[in-house]
């Protein structure tokens, strides 16, 4: 127990920071609703005044995407895959090898810090104004939002094992460009955030099935709007729990391989 | 027991070898050439509990990677490090609670953040009781003069109070090893000063083992009795900076301006090292033939307009050594 008070201590420190960057704050928020106001165009027009397309309601499917957005805030005020590759190239992530405590461990807590910053600052008055004035199909009994919670809250889980150990890759790569575009795509179509998997090709919807990002956005959001219910809700925690110990796992192992071979730039 | 322990020490790197134009590059795709490149060749040396340690070299010698091995943060090709009884590399956390570090060229505090956030941060994460932290807290306050800036954010730090704060960090949680990597690289001299003397004071008081690398040469003769001198991943050097000092502080260097420079000038007993227009530079032994002599010597021949006798300082006998290694005869 003694351990976990002293990641907590990152997790406010990065708090604390993250009220440093007052007009990133801004920025991002302005960003996460432009993309809702597109996304949300975007399907009005899909839906072209039909009720339901693929057996899904306009308003659910519209719920579907405010919801995406708002987790996609969540998620991004994270520490960016970005800046776990710069923290790699240039050696700092190496030199904090030399204190006691667990590196990936300690990035996670931080990310707390900053995201709890951003939901309290921002995403959650916004997306509280959003949810009361849109005409929403939003979850009608308490347990399906208690299900929605638990279950982003392991997609954010899963997605920060997958987006630390993309990052820790370069450690053994030169170049960094191609891991960025198969991760932000993966992100961004397999994940479902935008577009729900039910609309996929069926080829394409079996990949998308077989893999650990629709755990992040589709399997949360389907249990919001009620497309997963039931005995299904039990099966969709359990395709997240399956996929939150075999991406941490991965990253455990990664983890291990590079700091086990710690190449310091300029060493 | 000696507190630091250093036997046959290796390390190589691969780096990747970076093919030329169109063909090199599709090639490079599919198979890619390494260079090796070994960082520290052979390296051994012991450090025993309070002492401060000069280990130098020029740059790309391998200091840097041997205090990372040191760290952990480096695993050894081959050999062994022994810190407080601890293999660095396979216990880094165990190691951690060791050594305090600090890197002249990067600080390890949090950049926007107030400097006090920082020691709390570094507080938790070393479990330092309150009291202690309370005491050492201040101790820096008095001695680095912490006061002033601790509700600064890092960032805004001109870089002696960032050095300050940083030496302090690395102290917090009571280390019996400290690695100081080029601690007073771009201070003033006021502020270089200070931080040797709190270094002096953190050595004397609380028999804190120092390892420093550095290329201030002021630093080393203000500090360490003992020095490790490397070059090219190989040691050099491993002793008192006094016995350099003795052994090559024996030469010196007759600077001379004279009248007819075009006519030759022919010294016994010393060397002609260097001309330059009217100016002569002889460097000779003082056990072997006094400047008086010389001088002596040389207005036989020529009329002296302007004469001055340099002593080496530490820095030139450095240099020296890595250009004609150690053990070479000395003089000609």
């Amino acid at each position: 127990m003694g351990q976990l008070s002293m990641y907590w201590i990152f997790t406010r420190k990065a708090f604390l920071r993250s009220s440093v960057y007052r007009f990133e704050v801004w920025s991002r928020t302005g960003s996460n609703l432009i993309f809702l106001l597109m996304w949300g165009s975007i399907w009005t027009a899909l839906y072209a005044g039909r009720e339901e397309a693929g057996g899904v309601t306009f308003t659910a499917m519209l719920t579907y995407i405010v919801a995406s957005q708002f987790l996609d805030g969540v998620n991004e005020a994270g520490t960016p895959l970005w800046e776990i590759q710069e923290k790699v190239r240039t050696g700092d992530i190496s030199l904090e090898l030399m204190r006691p405590f667990d590196v990936p461990l300690r990035y996670l807590f931080a990310d707390f810090g900053s995201v709890a910053f951003y939901m309290i600052t921002a995403l959650l008055p916004l997306y509280i104004l959003i949810f009361l004035f849109l005409n929403l199909a939003l979850p009608t009994d308490w347990i399906t939002w208690v299900y929605f919670i638990l279950a982003a809250f392991l997609g954010f889980l899963i997605r920060y094992c997958i987006e630390m150990t993309f990052g820790l890759l370069t450690f053994f790569l030169v170049e960094t460009g191609g891991i960025e575009d198969i991760f932000y795509f993966a992100m961004s179509l397999l994940s479902g955030s935008v577009i729900p998997l039910w609309f996929f090709p069926a080829w394409l919807e079996t990949i998308a099935v077989y893999l650990p990002f629709q755990s992040i956005f589709f399997l949360p959001l389907s249990i919001f709007i009620g497309e997963i219910k039931g005995a299904e809700i039990l099966t969709s925690f359990g395709i997240q729990i399956f996929w939150l110990v075999v991406c941490f796992l991965v990253l455990r192992f990664v983890w291990n391989k590079a700091s086990h071979k710690v190449v310091v730039q300029g060493g | 027991m000696s507190i630091i322990e250093v036997n046959g020490l290796q390390k190589e790197f691969l780096i990747a070898k970076r093919e030329t134009g169109f063909m090199g590059a599709l090639r490079s795709l599919v198979k890619r050439e390494f260079i090796k490149k070994e960082a520290v060749k052979d390296i051994s040396f012991t450090i025993e509990k309070g002492e401060m340690v000069g280990y130098i070299g020029p740059n790309g010698a391998g200091k840097s990677t041997t205090i990372k091995m040191l760290t952990g943060i480096l695993v050894p090709s081959a050999g062994n490090v022994l810190v407080n009884g601890i293999i660095p590399y396979e216990n880094r956390q165990e190691n951690a609670k060791n050594i305090g570090v600090v890197f002249g060229q990067r600080t390890q505090l949090w950049w926007d953040l107030p400097t006090i956030e920082s020691f709390e941060l570094l507080k938790a994460i070393y479990r330092v009781p309150d009291q202690r932290y309370k005491e050492n807290m201040d101790i820096f306050k008095e001695i680095l003069g912490l006061d002033e800036f601790l509700n600064t954010p890092v960032r805004q730090l001109s870089l002696g109070q960032r050095m300050r704060a940083d030496i302090g960090a690395s102290l917090l949680h009571d280390p019996p090893i400290l690695f100081l990597d080029e601690p007073t690289i771009g201070l003033d001299v006021v502020a270089k000063e200070k931080m040797r003397t709190f270094i002096q004071e953190i050595n004397r008081e609380r028999n804190v083992t120092v390892i420093l690398t550095t290329h201030d040469m002021e630093d080393i003769e203000k500090l360490c009795k003992r020095m490790v001198l490397i070059d090219h991943g190989q040691k050099v050097y491993d002793g008192e900076i006094l016995a350099v000092k003795e052994r090559f502080g024996k030469m010196r260097t007759l600077v001379v301006d004279l009248e007819e420079a075009q006519k030759p000038l022919y010294v016994s007993g010393g060397e002609i090292c260097k001309q330059e227009g009217n100016r002569r530079w002889i460097r000779f032994n003082r056990d072997e033939i006094s400047a008086s002599e010389l001088i002596t010597q040389i207005s036989q021949t020529h009329n002296i307009t302007d004469l001055t006798v340099e002593e080496p300082d530490i820095e030139s006998i450095i240099s020296r050594i890595y250009q004609e290694g150690f053990t070479e005869p000395q003089f000609v």
